[in-house]
């Protein structure tokens, strides 16, 4: 298959840039007290990196269930706009196929296959690109995660290596700063959540990010985005 | 910590279903629906929100309360991740120095 070669060969640029997150995404999960079977399960079930670090400082200081799920499900709203994005592009194979594409969808891939074809260009195996790609990335994820899981079980908790999760958002965070208005969400965001750090449920989250997003809004619409990526 | 561990597995399986949602909406059904400019446009700033949310308290909290001092590891080893994340956009960086700065003022300033 050409076509999956293709792909495959075209995510070996991305596999670098995500080892590292990997390697911390499961230090972080079991420093932060997940045993290592979850912290697999979590890596194959979740396989999300910005969701899997949120939680940590979230399961760390015992946020309810439902924080959780809502935080991650925020962090990894984008995967919203991609979904759109793609649905026209494999609107025509078989449900099993649309299920495994979705489940294996990633950043780096959307943002290569949606370069490399057209909506409207009917290559008919595309998807193998695809796949092929999220299939190396999938694995790459996976493994550095294991990597991770087991050197984080050897290491003593004083040395805080849960931390590696927060610092690695802050590497996530700095590229979503191409506009001021995501800059300004971020900036109240941050603000709200400090003065609301004592409130229960940590409600004071989403308050945050309720301020962050009219912030946002806010700024957008008297200084229109400078769009650069 | 076995008391602990539906805690965990809750998590997972509350996560995997959330985050396999946002990525299958459109696709599994299909829908050709495009998202209006201002949903596009919430769903951009709502992930970095959140983030900033996550990390803010996280570094610059103990306990509740603000903990705003060089003597806490936390702020110091965030504030240097953010600095070289601006300064590099280097993820290995990043982390390598913000661990760093925060392994330095543990052992030396606590």
């Amino acid at each position: 298959m050409p076509m999956l070669r293709e792909g495959l060969l075209a995510a070996t640029s991305l596999l670098l840039g995500m080892i590292p997150f990997g390697i911390v995404a499961g230090v972080a999960m079991v420093s932060a007290g997940l045993t290592q079977a979850q912290a697999v399960a979590m890596g194959v079930l979740v396989f999300a990196g910005s969701a899997q670090l949120a939680v940590v400082p979230l399961f760390i200081a015992k946020a309810p269930l439902w924080v959780m799920y809502a935080t991650a499900l925020v962090v990894n709203l984008r995967y919203l706009i991609y979904s759109a994005v793609l649905a026209p592009y494999f609107g025509h194979l078989p449900r099993t196929w649309r299920a495994l594409l979705s489940y294996i969808t990633v950043d780096g891939m959307f943002a290569l296959f949606v370069g490399r074809f057209a909506v409207d260009e009917h290559k008919r195996h595309r998807h193998w690109y695809y796949f092929g790609g999220s299939l190396l990335l999938w694995l790459g994820w996976q493994i550095s995660s294991w990597v991770g899981i087991f050197v984080g079980a050897l290491i003593p908790k004083s040395w805080s290596l849960e931390f590696a999760s927060t610092v690695s958002l802050i590497a996530i965070l700095m590229p979503l700063f191409y506009d001021r208005a995501v800059v300004a969400g971020a900036l109240a965001a941050g603000g709200v959540a400090l003065l609301a750090a004592r409130w229960p449920l940590n409600l004071g989250l989403l308050a945050a990010v309720a301020v962050g997003v009219a912030a946002g809004l806010a700024v957008s619409r008297f200084a229109p985005p400078a769009r650069k990526a | 910590m076995a008391g602990e561990s539906w805690y965990g597995w809750l998590l997972v399986a509350g996560a995997s279903l959330v985050v396999f949602f946002t990525r299958a909406a459109f696709i599994l059904p299909g829908s050709r629906l495009r998202l209006p400019p201002t949903a596009e446009r919430i769903l951009r700033y709502a992930p970095a929100a959140a983030l900033m949310a996550i990390i803010a308290p996280d570094v610059a909290t103990a306990h509740g309360a603000l903990a705003i001092s060089l003597d806490n590891p936390r702020l110091i080893g965030g504030l240097v991740a953010f600095a070289i994340a601006a300064a590099t956009r280097s993820v290995t960086l990043t982390i390598v120095g913000g661990m760093a700065a925060l392994t330095l003022v543990r052992l030396f300033l606590t």
